[in-house]
């Protein structure tokens, strides 16, 4: 008998298939079964019809630098995809090389260059993004500034030296006020535009720190400062302060079920269980109760607890601990709904940045494409 | 300038011409009376010894006395 195309399962085997089943000691159903052959008579190719169609996406908070949005209906393979090129492959300028003149400080040579690199830079996207390519560096024995143009190489300088506030009291315990320049933050680099970077970088577009007060180091009386630093474009899987994010991340949408009613003090207590605003407290209505078997008969008035917002639910099971709730409630999590949370560090805005590892995905299976056809031929 | 590349300067000889031109402070290195500043750790005020001086800061009368730093550029890579 050739295979039939059985219909698509019930939308209760469906979603049975898609929750991974999270009880006080295990997890379970942990892996996706919607590839072909998994079931008998079932057809579970990929396509990308049925792929759109079951696919959306809701957005949450979008934030310049804090972003948070649902993709629901897709793989975690793709889903991960898209959060390691995120931290990883997403180009963001950074300070690569530092050249020190003096630096009486106490922070040593190295540890500064260090510090400089892990400051967040923003300025003109257009200029950042298009303008600004690769930098390749040199090779040994070659000029070390052979490669460096204005349109890959950012110069930026800080001179500072710590002096004396003349107008200070002489009892002033302070540093910041009997002193001149105590601290040394980021708003003191200066950005040295070089050729056309004065057409990218003019005006509010300049190169500058994302945040400003960042400390970079403290001084003391006649301590100096003296540096230049040359800025790149790299990515993160090379140093992570390339990574154009400060955290990307994906949780499963949290699923609760409450299989039998926990009514009166009990739902109080099983409110306390979860986060606030996971489940909330309804009066049994005349509707429950005239339903025979449903759990409610004779409570009419009483409490009820119900699911208000699961996403909102960290999963802690603390609900599965309390022996008056065990067989009441079922806890799980989706498989395919992703609850991205993307934090930039403000080179991007937050949604482009999902937007360009989507760009980047496809980019790479494009060059994947043509190496499998260049091996067919 | 690597290590090994360094000679010790002698006031003999021309050998050292080519290193004279090479050190940032080259010209005043062969001075007989070759004046050395350090920098005070208490008062961080410029310091010059001479020969037979006691070691101490002329100022504050620290004896903690610091080397100047290389006047040399010093590149880093920032990582």
């Amino acid at each position: 008998m050739a295979p039939s195309r059985h219909a698509a399962p019930s939308a209760e085997e469906h979603l049975r298939r898609n929750t991974v089943g999270i009880n006080k000691e295990t997890v379970t159903n942990v892996s996706s079964t919607d590839f072909p052959g998994h079931f008998p008579g079932e057809d579970h190719a990929f396509s990308i019809e049925q792929f759109q169609s079951a696919f959306s996406i809701q957005f949450h908070r979008n934030e310049a630098n804090d972003a948070s949005f649902s993709l629901i209906g897709i793989d975690a393979s793709l889903a991960n995809a898209f959060r390691r090129i995120l931290i990883a492959e997403i180009p963001t300028l950074a300070i690569e090389d530092v050249f020190i003149e003096n630096n009486t400080s106490v922070i040593q040579d190295e540890v500064l260059a260090h510090r400089l690199g892990l400051i967040p830079f923003n300025g003109g996207r257009e200029g950042i993004h298009n303008f600004l390519k690769w930098y390749k560096k040199p090779e040994a024995g070659e000029d070390p500034y052979a490669n460096s143009f204005d349109w890959n190489t950012v110069r930026l300088e800080l001179n500072i030296t710590c002096t004396v506030n003349p107008d200070a009291a002489p009892t002033e315990n302070d540093p910041l006020k009997a002193y001149n320049h105590a601290h040394v933050y980021a708003r003191d680099i200066v950005f040295v535009p070089t050729g056309r970077q004065a057409e990218h970088f003019d005006g509010e577009n300049a190169i500058r720190p994302v945040n400003p007060d960042i400390l970079i180091a403290k001084l003391r009386p006649k301590q100096t400062i003296n540096l230049a630093m040359h800025m790149h474009k790299g990515i993160g899987a090379d140093h992570s302060k390339f990574s154009p994010v400060a955290t990307a991340s994906y949780r499963l949408l949290p699923l609760i079920h409450i299989t039998r009613p926990i009514l009166g003090a009990d739902a109080k207590k099983f409110q306390k269980c979860f986060p606030e605003g996971v489940i909330g407290l309804e009066t049994v209505t005349r509707e429950d109760v005239s339903k025979p078997g449903s759990g409610y008969e004779g409570h009419l008035g009483e409490l009820k607890a119900v699911v208000k917002d699961s996403m909102k639910d960290t999963v802690s099971r603390e609900a599965l601990r309390h022996a008056e709730f065990e067989g009441k409630v079922k806890l799980g999590r989706r498989r395919d709904h992703f609850i991205f949370s993307i934090e930039s560090t403000g080179q991007w805005d937050s949604d482009e940045l999902f937007l360009e590892s989507v760009k980047h995905l496809k980019l790479k299976c494009k060059k994947l494409e043509q190496q499998v056809i260049n091996m067919v031929q | 300038m690597p290590r090994e590349e360094y000679q010790v300067p002698t006031t003999s000889g021309g050998a050292s011409a080519g290193a004279m031109t090479r050190g940032a402070t080259g010209g005043e290195r062969h001075d007989s009376r070759a004046v050395m500043t350090y920098i005070c750790g208490d008062c961080g005020g410029n310091v010059t010894l001479s020969k037979d001086a006691l070691v101490a800061c002329p100022h504050c009368a620290g004896r903690v006395l610091y080397k100047e730093r290389t006047k040399r550029m010093v590149q880093f890579e920032a990582r």
